[in-house]
């Protein structure tokens, strides 16, 4: 009976000694979020990553807000019809369904920025390491973050969920849309605070995150949207002494040799390369025409059968340039080859657009975006940033903001047009001016996000897409009959089918 | 095959008594001792050794050894229930036969020990190896395929070593693992079931209810499956060698057909007449089109891509028993080619099993060690599915060669109009994917019977594994061209089990008792890392040392699980049986405050046949009556850390700084808590006419709540899905398994026959009601929603093309608008059902469920045949009812726009109002042909098939007087010898993702084909 009870007092102990530490594991190769977000360091960190999903929005956001306006279209591929091409066309073609893929991710990108932003501001206040001066630049960085997403967003989809808490259970999930206004508000608060907390540059070339004159220009962008022209008249007249003004040639803004130069407000950061935290920018070969060798475009030879063929600039947009607009030939090139029956192009030669007629016979032209076309250094994508404000288009928000009021735009207007070496404009007619500012936005920001958003602002949207698809589909034969049919509805983009069908609380845009 | 737990009445067990006379006193009393053991060299404890015609007698021990004095010659009669009662003579010697009256006292392997049949209460299947060892396979799931009533074994993919998926009962989870736990020798393995060798295998122990279960409480919802392993038999020294050699091909009646070379060329000519017709096209047809009949066949990319192959088999067996002590060794090589080229996989195997019992039957200790090491060479490639071998058959155009006159590949290798696809004989031929995985799986263990009855048992395991992955894929192939792409990884896991617990054991006068109670624990740890280079400058060498570019990651991973259990058997009389189970189980995957779960069960059983009453009815050799109700829990999904969330690095370089940004990367979800699966199991069993016939009956019913599932949320948060307990289903259905003795005497021919009907139906889920299989419509192929079965397909309802301007004019249209009325739809295109009614078909509203893959019933019914030397055995299984979704056929196989070289069938289509084509293949008008490829009611079949498994032949040569064999044995076999189906596609028992429910039951996206194997054996047993 004695080796009983030695057997079971040495049984019990071994249970009662290892049952509760043994259970309790914790990832050894990451963090988990009872062990982070304590330290300074850690908290700089978790904002990079808040950055980091801009990149996805801007490899994105062209066809939700360049391809969709008159600037440009895709080269058809009617040998694939798979939905990685169809609805990418279809949002270029104003067909696109709540179920377009493209669509979602533009969504979830966005949120993703919203989402990390989030974890930050939540848990900074609670953060008692955190230095006061780093956890305000962090605030401040975040809540930029937030704000040029929301601003996003509203512009897509109107109102929107507007998360502002970190989610952390599968009930916080589920919000239902607030009202345009109300993401506004939100906006403007969020903007507002990113500018008290933010530093301008400490100099130029800056680090790429987010400052002062940022935070600035984002919110005197949404005062214009909101028509609260004073508002953006102060806050712009802030950036000179900033430090920021205009490079001397256009096409200087976007070298990947001169990032985050004074005349970046705001830019989203790419690396080219194939080593660890390298983060290339494939949009130079979306944006060129399928082929199984880009190299006469892009020196190395690149096969972007399955990537490219979109954006390409339109006749519409190339017959906008004023003569002599240097521009033209720094945004815009031409590629000259042979389609095949697979509708794949053949590169035989790369030309000027500037003057440019037609192709030799037997031959087609396709219009590239040059503008983000430099050394490449890998097949993966290049060191391209991708411009979100330059203070080009402060000094334009500026004139439209001081038109508005009855004030004169024409010296910032004309500081843009000089550079581009296009003589000054003098006239004084407000409605005139407004079409000029309007233009010279379209000119000067071409490809870069912007020509979807200035037409639906300017109420031109539904006139000017249904007149220029009109035109369009005289000279291209493979859009649908359906096409560029552009009614109020489709100014709105519809809110992804599968948040609509998992969130009973949220309602779609009208017309899908 | 051998279903033990009914054994026809004609085989009857051995019971062997061995009597060893120690001390004769002449003329007077000796003393004799002795050892009743059964054919299983097993000890039959607590025997009745009574001498006759007297009262005086004794019990053998727990190690069936028994004293007794007797004078020679005096009579001995051992009784023991279950046998048939023995007399022999204490002088005559050493062993006597002795025929059991019934089978009913085999001892099975059930969850922590071995139990009397008989006794047992819950539902439990066992199935011997002996017969199923012919069979020409690497996995011991493909021979249990058809064999066990509510076992679904089901061959999801040909890929070499891989592929077979289990379902125990319909399953009871959502989540990603509906595979049963495996317990090999008592000890719950953590890796994969596939570097096990099937010829180490003895038998089989399916474990079905929540009472048979339930020691396993937390990993038991999907039911467990017990394998033991050959331990040598007391009195036994042999060597064995088996050996098999076979050849696979694909049978050619049910592969994909493409449209050949000049097939092609005409379906492109007529696409380019129509749009010349129809469209307003222009331009000249493509050259290679304008003369069709100039084209034979052209390249057939099939035959490129696949061969026969051999596979083969080989193992010896080494084998030695003393009453004390037991070794067995067995060696194995298997090899097998894939019938894709350039893929295939070897494993060579090993096991060696020891085990001791003291002189003085107190200790008994043991041990075994089973390494292997196995290669695969591009098995693990995307073979199946989306992606895989057949779907790039479909990619290559008939037209072109695969090779440059140079004899070099051509990359590209499509024609006008089609897409740029790569060579897929240069993929599978310039991509190297090795896998060289060393396993061991190890344990001991140790008894100690320090009292009477009462006995400690310490067991011990050890699944060890390590494996190493080289990837290379030359620039020819890779999707960004001149990119070639190396990967070198490892992976070192591992887990370990302890496990203490003591056993008592007591009976009192009829009343037996058996108390069990212990603890367990185990942890599970992996390491792992991944390097991935670029840059290769050749394909010369293709190891990351000659990339110019190399990242690379590591991580470390680990789970455990701690656990106390208690069980109490009782029963009176062997004839009312009761038995009360508890686990309590405590997982790290869990979070702090819903860490641990209580599994209880109860079950009771009565021999209904042992009564009095029943006796009178002599055709009714067996009767039990079971019932069983208990709980049982799953925590096998994939995250180890789901309950936490965890961060992921993000890099973002400010100004070309390489920054590193980490923060949440995974959602944890703290509130996650135990999947908990209640299951009630009635049961009979019954034998008649002197077991000619017995048959075995279960009723389940089963409520799973708290599933567990990774559940999508609004991406809005940030967040795409976080695994949660989502909502709760009811799994219920019936089992009979009937064997019969058809024939005895020379030609013996017994049957056996398994059906299982189950049915399932989901009862609650999240908001919104439903999740959704996927969020394009191409490939949501399912919906799972309340109140319907798991897996239901959702789609559009085929209503034929429109069929002219009228039928156009009146019916709804695709994608309709007010300013483009007719959509994207035509005369000739497919017209789909207007669900909602608003005279516009759209993926959101004109979608439906339209079809269930659950079957009516599956089954599988076994014949074994011998006469003289001949042997023979016919295995098939089947299934009837349900529907199969020919998602590869209509989704990548239909691609009437020419994007892919359709199927030939597709020739038929329409090209006008004159020329309708077969009304199944639409026109192939530009912009039209999307909705084909969306799922539909046409893509449904039905899934019913017979399919024969395996027929073997085998002849044993007559051994007698030869002095080298004690047996010789040569067979020929075939296996997956014909699939009776009327699908189309290539294999009815396929799944978009093996058996889990969540991911699509019956989706054929045409998974790595099933070869048939024709075969010869030898097995040799030496002297």
């Amino acid at each position: 009976m004695k080796n009983l009870y030695i057997i079971l007092a040495l049984l019990s102990l071994c249970a009662s000694s290892c049952k509760k530490s043994f259970t309790d594991l914790s990832p050894q190769s990451s963090y988990s979020d009872a062990n982070y977000y304590k330290t300074t360091q850690q908290f700089g960190s978790a904002v990079t990553a808040a950055y980091a999903p801009l990149r996805d929005v801007v490899v994105n956001d062209y066809l939700m807000s360049e391809q969709r306006a008159d600037n440009a279209i895709y080269q058809s591929i009617l040998s694939n019809r798979g939905t990685a091409y169809t609805d990418r066309e279809a949002l270029c073609e104003f067909m696109d369904a709540s179920t377009n893929s493209y669509n979602a991710s533009e969504w979830q990108y966005c949120y993703q920025v919203i989402s990390r932003a989030n974890i930050v501001i939540s848990r900074l206040p609670s953060a008692t390491t955190v230095n006061a001066d780093s956890a305000k630049y962090y605030d401040g960085q975040c809540k930029f973050l937030r704000a040029l997403m929301y601003f996003k967003l509203v512009r897509l989809y109107g109102g929107v969920p507007l998360f502002l808490k970190e989610v952390k259970t599968p009930e916080q999930a589920f919000l239902p849309r607030s009202t345009v206004d109300q993401v506004y508000t939100q906006i403007v608060a969020d903007a507002n605070d990113a500018i008290k907390e933010l530093p301008a540059p400490a100099g130029f070339p800056q680090t790429g995150a987010a400052t002062k004159g940022a935070a600035t220009v984002l919110l005197a962008d949404v005062d214009v949207y909101l028509k609260k022209y004073a508002d953006a008249v102060t806050l712009l007249n802030t950036l000179p002494a900033m430090g920021y003004t205009l490079n001397a040639n256009y096409s200087d803004a976007f070298q990947p040799t001169n990032k985050n130069s004074k005349e970046s407000l705001f830019e989203v950061q790419f690396l080219g390369g194939t080593g660890t935290g390298s983060t290339p920018n494939p949009l130079v070969y979306y944006f060129l025409p399928r082929s199984s060798s880009t190299a006469l475009v892009t020196g190395l030879a690149i096969n972007n059968q399955s990537t490219g063929g979109w954006n390409t600039p339109t006749k519409d947009l190339i017959d906008a340039y004023e003569a002599g607009d240097k521009r033209l030939d720094a945004s815009i090139g031409i590629v000259e080859g042979t389609y095949n029956a697979s509708d794949y192009f053949t590169y035989s030669a790369v030309k000027s657009v500037v003057g440019y007629t037609t192709p030799p016979s037997g031959k087609v032209a396709v219009a590239y975006v040059k503008k983000y076309q430099h050394a490449t250094p890998a097949v993966s994508g290049s060191s391209d940033d991708f411009p979100i404000y330059r203070y080009s288009e402060a000094l334009l928000l500026l004139a439209e903001a001081l038109n508005e009021q009855g004030q004169s735009p024409l010296a910032p207007l004309n500081a843009v047009r000089e550079r581009a070496g296009l003589a000054d404009l003098t006239a004084t007619d407000r409605a005139t001016l407004r079409a000029e500012i309007l233009h010279e936005r379209r000119i000067e920001l071409a490809f870069e996000d912007k020509r979807w958003h200035d037409l639906v602002r300017s109420g031109n949207a539904v006139a000017v897409m249904n007149a220029f698809g009109a035109t369009l589909k005289t000279q291209i034969s493979y859009l649908p009959t359906g096409s560029y049919v552009v009614t109020d509805n489709r100014l709105l983009y519809p809110l992804p089918q599968a948040e609509v069908g998992l969130n009973t609380q949220l309602t779609q845009n009208p017309g899908y | 095959m051998k279903q033990q737990f009914y054994q026809p009445l004609g085989r009857l067990f051995l019971v062997w008594v061995l009597l060893m006379f120690f001390a004769l006193r002449t003329q007077a009393q000796a003393t004799i001792t002795g050892r009743v053991v059964d054919d299983k060299g097993q000890p039959v404890p607590g025997a009745a050794v009574m001498l006759k015609g007297t009262t005086r007698g004794v019990s053998t021990n727990a190690e069936g050894f028994f004293t007794i004095s007797a004078a020679p010659g005096a009579t001995l009669v051992i009784r023991s229930i279950g046998y048939k009662t023995e007399e022999l003579s204490a002088e005559k010697t050493t062993s006597v036969v002795l025929k059991a009256i019934a089978t009913e006292l085999n001892e099975v392997t059930v969850s922590y020990g071995k139990q009397r049949q008989r006794e047992i209460s819950g539902s439990i299947a066992t199935l011997s190896t002996e017969k199923l060892q012919d069979q020409p396979v690497m996995q011991f799931a493909q021979q249990m395929e058809g064999k066990v009533a509510g076992v679904s074994v089901m061959e999801s993919s040909g890929q070499p070593g891989r592929g077979v998926d289990f379902r125990i009962r319909g399953a009871a989870s959502f989540y990603l693992n509906n595979q049963p736990l495996f317990v090999i020798d008592g000890l719950p393995i953590t890796g994969s079931i596939n570097n096990i060798n099937p010829d180490e295998i003895e038998t089989f122990t399916v474990l079905k209810d929540a009472s048979a279960t339930a020691l396993y409480g937390s990993r038991a919802a999907n039911g467990v499956i017990l394998i033991t392993t050959r331990h040598a038999k007391a009195g036994d020294a042999k060597v064995e060698f088996n050996s098999n050699y076979g050849v696979q091909h694909l049978p050619s009646n049910k592969v994909p057909k493409p449209m050949n070379a000049s097939q092609f060329a005409t379906f492109m000519n007529e696409r380019y007449q129509d749009m010349k017709t129809y469209e307003g096209f222009t331009g000249a047809i493509p050259a290679e089109y304008q003369n069709p009949s100039q084209y034979g066949a052209g390249t057939n990319w099939f035959k490129l891509l696949t061969r026969n192959a051999p596979i083969q088999n080989y193992d010896i067996t080494l084998q030695s028993a003393t009453d004390h002590s037991s070794s067995t060794a067995i060696f194995g090589y298997q090899e097998q080619q894939g019938v894709l080229i350039n893929t295939g996989t070897k494993l060579f195997s090993g096991r060696i099993n020891k085990d001791l019992t003291t002189t003085n039957g107190k200790i008994k200790a043991g041990f075994s060690i089973a390494p292997s090491y196995r290669l695969d060479h591009n098995n693990r490639l995307s073979t199946d599915g989306v992606g895989g071998l057949f779907e790039r058959l479909f990619e290559a155009s008939p037209l072109i060669s695969p090779y440059n006159p140079d004899g070099s590949y051509v990359r590209n290798v499509y024609s006008s109009g089609m897409v740029a696809y790569i060579n897929p004989l240069a993929i599978f031929n310039l991509t190297n994917d090795d896998y060289k995985t060393t396993r061991i799986l190890a344990n001991g263990y140790f008894n100690y019977e320090f009292l009477k009855g009462l006995q400690l048992k310490i067991n011990t395991g050890v699944d060890k594994g390590a494996e190493s992955r080289n990837y290379y894929q030359s620039g020819q192939v890779t999707s960004t061209v001149n990119n070639p792409t190396g990967t070198s990884s490892s992976v070192d896991n591992g887990s370990y089990t302890a496990e203490a617990y003591l056993d008592y054991k007591k009976s009192f006068g009829n009343h037996n008792l058996e108390v069990l109670g212990g603890y367990s624990a185990q942890k599970y740890s992996s390491t792992s890392n991944t390097l991935t280079g670029l840059g290769f400058p050749n394909d010369d060498i293709p190891y990351l040392s000659a990339a110019t570019s190399v990242t690379g990651s590591s991580g470390y991973t680990a789970y455990s699980l701690v656990s106390a259990i208690g069980r109490v058997n009782y029963n009176y009389k062997g004839r009312y049986l009761l038995q009360a189970a508890l686990r309590n189980d405590g997982s790290s995957l869990f979070g702090a405050l819903s860490r641990y779960g209580d599994f209880p069960s109860v079950s009771a059983g009565w021999i209904v046949s042992d009564e009095d009453f029943m006796r009178s009815i002599g055709k009714i050799s067996f009767l039990k009556l079971r019932a069983s109700y208990g709980v049982t829990g799953n925590n096998s999904f994939s995250g180890n850390y789901s309950a936490q969330s965890t961060t992921s690095n993000y890099y973002y370089d400010f100004n070309n700084v390489v920054t590193q940004g980490t923060t949440i990367g995974n959602l944890g979800n703290a509130n996650l808590q135990w999947e908990r699966n209640k299951q009630l199991d009635i049961g009979v069993d019954l034998s008649i006419l002197k077991d000619r016939i017995s048959l075995t009956y279960d009723y389940y019913h089963k409520n799973t709540d708290h599933l567990i599932m990774t559940r999508p949320m609004p991406t809005s948060s940030g967040f795409g899905s976080i695994l949660d307990n989502v909502g709760a289903i009811s799994l219920w259905g019936h089992e009979v398994t009937i064997n019969t003795v058809n024939t005895t005497g020379k030609l013996r021919w017994t049957s056996s026959l398994n059906l299982s009907f189950d049915r399932n139906k989901i009862t609650a889920l999240v908001s919104p009601g439903y999740i959704r299989r996927n969020n394009t419509v191409t490939s949501d192929y399912f919906r799972q929603q309340v109140g319907h079965p798991l897996g239901v397909f959702y789609g559009f309802v085929f209503q034929g093309l429109y069929k002219d301007a009228g039928d156009l004019a009146k019916s709804a249209k695709y994608l309709a608008t007010a300013t483009n009325p007719n959509g994207v739809s035509d005369i000739g295109t497919i017209k789909v059902k207007d669900i909602n009614g608003d005279g516009v078909i759209d993926d959101v509203n004109d979608r439906t469920f339209i079809g269930d893959p659950t079957p009516t019933f599956t089954g599988g019914f076994t014949n074994y045949l011998s006469y003289k030397n001949f042997d023979c055995s016919i295995s098939t299984a089947f299934d009837v009812g349900g529907q199969i979704l020919n998602a590869a056929k209509w989704a990548y196989q239909t691609n009437m726009d020419g994007s892919r070289v359709p199927v030939a069938a597709a020739l038929n289509h329409w090209r006008s109002l004159a020329d309708p084509g077969n009304g199944a293949y639409p026109r192939t008008k530009t912009g039209t042909t999307a909705i084909g490829r969306e799922v539909n009611t046409q893509w449904l079949e039905s899934a019913t098939y017979l399919s024969i498994k395996n027929i073997t032949l085998g002849y044993s040569l007559n051994m007698k007087g030869n002095s080298m064999f004690r047996k010789l044995r040569a067979y020929a076999s075939v296996q997956q010898l014909l699939v009776l189906t009327k699908y189309s596609g290539m294999n009815p028992e396929i799944s978009l993702s093996g058996q889990d429910p969540t991911q699509g039951i019956k989706v054929d996206e045409e998974g790595y084909p099933i070869p048939r194997t024709i075969s010869i054996g030898l097995s040799a047993t030496f002297k």
